[in-house]
């Protein structure tokens, strides 16, 4: 575990004094609480905590699937804050990809097509989306099952379909909710040296879990507790 | 992304839930269909009974004998005057009746009518050349019989095609033979064109027309007659000409109150309205069941595009983690909601088509509309674009850490 060299290169993310609070008054509940996080471009950073601390919150707002009630969020310098939901979906669609706990794969729909849809509302022409899926397809061992739909797919199989997905766009930063929350053992660590490989390619991946053996692999973990982050390696200035 | 993307992944949405997309489908074929297949009837119908309209004879009037008592409010104690030739040639005179055209007084009786071993019961019809254009009965081949048969009681005949058909056989042409009318023979001079059930009360390809003479010579003798068939001039003049029949034949049976009438006046323009406002009825009855059909049909495609958003929230949101805008989400639900109306419109169409080909009882048939037909097909597709568009506006607008989170 090493803290990241300091560099000229901006940080994928750049959070400051960001908070997020659900209802209004009395009844306010506050997911986040003034929380700080910068990770640098090659980084693989493991955010844990209990369920109800605020790590889902957290990577919601990192995913621009939800916004931040005050704060500042950059992401690969850009303020997402200025953007409206149009431009939203396109910064998602080129900077983002996403592994969830439920591999959220389009139901009936072939790997293929799943894999290939992130190309599609990107307007990337056919030939080189076909390309670049079976290229994906390939990366995560499962060029033979193109054609299953998710229903034909066991849950690892199903898990490194949603990973081709995540990746295929070519993203800045790779976000993962809990990825191996729902497999077994054998295909959670094919899914983890999936992310192994890709963090060793250079990609950012924050990887969100309740599991410290899975946080364990990567560079740097920090830790949430009731919506306060704290860095498990040392304080971050 | 570009719209034949946005077609793409619509067809491939509908095509992964094909029984919801057909069971959705089945509400508009089935709002379309019907509403093809009513107004082919309607229209059917419609034609139908204009052809009976003219089937009647045009501006004829038909007086018929009848007692008194028959109507509510008689007063009458008077003994019945049956219509009489007198009647006849009183109407027929133009002082009294400047409106009237012609006169046709009829005799009627049923006969046996025979040839060789064929024989056929048919109704003997005597009356003056006039009940040709009185009754719309059209000479096909032959002739009709003229003043000179009348008055010289010549014993000929024009037949009706089924009498023709029944005593000298299918589609025979027995002009010149004899027929054997109750064993009296005449001499067939003429076949009457083909008329269907058209004509009124009774079948008129079953009657056989004879001069009045002969008819009341050989069987009904110089009695009484059993109706007139009176003409008017045109449709405006009908009214003029019933009410100066019905003045002459009020003084010459000494009736003052109109209820203690021995006799019966009916216009085919009373009828003819009598048919219209029962069409009238009809076509409203058709166009309000149609109406509904589709609306039903409508509605079905919201449900199921409401249940269909609802049902893929969670897709929805993965689309739009995955970068969808909202204006893709909108085009493929609105393109999904289209492609199936405007599908089962089709198909609808085909159907109802296809229903109206059905051979129905009674004589008519249903009458494919142009106009419904293209009416169905860009409502179906409105009714897509529509009933659709407010499931589609939902799916677009939805936010998508609430459609993620959704099960």
């Amino acid at each position: 575990m090493t803290t990241p060299a300091v560099g000229a290169d901006p940080a994928v993310l750049d959070v400051r004094n960001l908070s997020k609070v659900y209802g209004e008054g009395d009844t306010a509940v506050h997911a986040l609480r003034e929380v700080d996080l910068l990770v640098r471009r090659g980084e693989y950073v493991a955010v844990i905590g209990q369920s109800g601390s605020g790590k889902s919150t957290l990577l919601n707002i990192l995913g621009c699937l939800d916004a931040p009630t005050s704060g500042r969020y950059l992401l690969d310098g850009l303020d997402v804050a200025n953007l409206d939901e149009r431009q939203q979906s396109v910064l998602r669609n080129r900077q983002i990809g996403f592994v969830f706990q439920s591999f959220n794969l389009i139901p009936r729909t072939t790997a293929f097509a799943n894999v290939e849809l992130p190309m599609v509302y990107a307007g990337i022409s056919r030939r080189h989306r076909r390309e670049r899926t079976l290229a994906a397809l390939d990366l995560v061992g499962l060029a033979g099952r193109a054609d299953h739909r998710p229903n034909e797919l066991s849950g690892g199989q199903q898990q490194r379909v949603a990973v081709a997905r995540a990746l295929v766009t070519g993203p800045a930063l790779l976000l993962a909710d809990e990825p191996t929350g729902n497999l077994d053992s054998q295909s959670t660590a094919d899914v983890l040296s999936l992310f192994d490989g890709l963090h060793a390619a250079g990609r950012t991946i924050v990887l969100i879990t309740h599991d410290s053996e899975v946080a364990e692999r990567a560079d740097r973990t920090v830790v949430v507790t009731d919506g306060r982050l704290r860095d498990q390696v040392g304080l971050r200035s | 992304m570009s719209s034949v993307e946005i077609i793409r992944f619509a067809v491939r949405a509908l095509l992964a839930n094909r029984l919801r997309s057909l069971l959705t489908m089945l509400g508009i074929i089935i709002g379309i269909a019907a509403v093809i297949l009513l107004t082919s009837l309607g229209n059917g119908a419609a034609q139908y009974i204009q052809g009976q309209i003219s089937g009647l004879g045009a501006n004829s009037i038909t007086v018929f004998a009848r007692s008194p008592g028959e109507t509510a409010g008689s007063t009458a104690g008077s003994a019945a005057r049956p219509l009489t030739s007198q009647d006849a040639a009183a109407l027929g005179d133009p002082q009294g009746a400047p409106d009237v055209t012609y006169v046709a007084p009829v005799v009627q009786t049923t006969t046996t009518a025979a040839a060789g071993r064929n024989s056929e019961n048919a109704t003997v019809i005597g009356s003056t050349a006039a009940y040709f254009p009185g009754s719309n009965s059209v000479v096909e081949v032959g002739r009709a019989y003229d003043q000179a048969d009348v008055d010289q009681a010549k014993p000929v005949a024009v037949i009706g095609r089924t009498v023709a058909d029944d005593v000298f056989g299918v589609g025979s042409v027995p002009t010149g033979r004899t027929i054997l009318l109750n064993g009296a023979p005449f001499q067939v001079i003429g076949i009457l064109k083909y008329k269907g059930q058209g004509g009124g009360l009774s079948n008129p390809d079953s009657n056989v027309l004879a001069p009045i003479t002969t008819v009341q010579s050989t069987f009904t003798g110089f009695g009484n007659l059993d109706q007139m068939l009176i003409g008017s001039q045109s449709t405006d003049t009908q009214a003029a000409a019933q009410s100066e029949v019905e003045s002459i034949l009020d003084r010459r049976h000494g009736i003052t109150n109109p209820n203690d009438r021995d006799y019966q006046v009916i216009s085919s323009a009373q009828i003819a309205q009598v048919l219209n406002s029962t069409l009238g009825a009809l076509s409203a009855l058709l166009a309000g069941i149609a109406a509904i059909s589709l609306v039903v049909g409508g509605i079905g495609i919201t449900n199921i595009m409401l249940v269909s958003v609802t049902e893929r929230t969670r897709e929805i949101g993965i689309r739009k983690a995955l970068g969808a805008t909202p204006g893709a989400i909108l085009g493929q639900f609105l393109v999904e909601a289209t492609i199936l109306s405007a599908l089962a419109g089709v198909i609808g169409v085909g159907i109802g088509i296809a229903g109206t080909l059905i051979p129905l009882p009674g004589g008519f048939r249903a009458v494919v509309v142009p106009a419904a037909v293209v009416a169905a097909v860009v409502v179906s597709i409105a009714i897509g674009v529509f009933f659709g568009g407010y499931p589609a506006r939902r799916a677009a607008r939805l936010r998508p850490i609430e459609a993620l989170r959704r099960e």
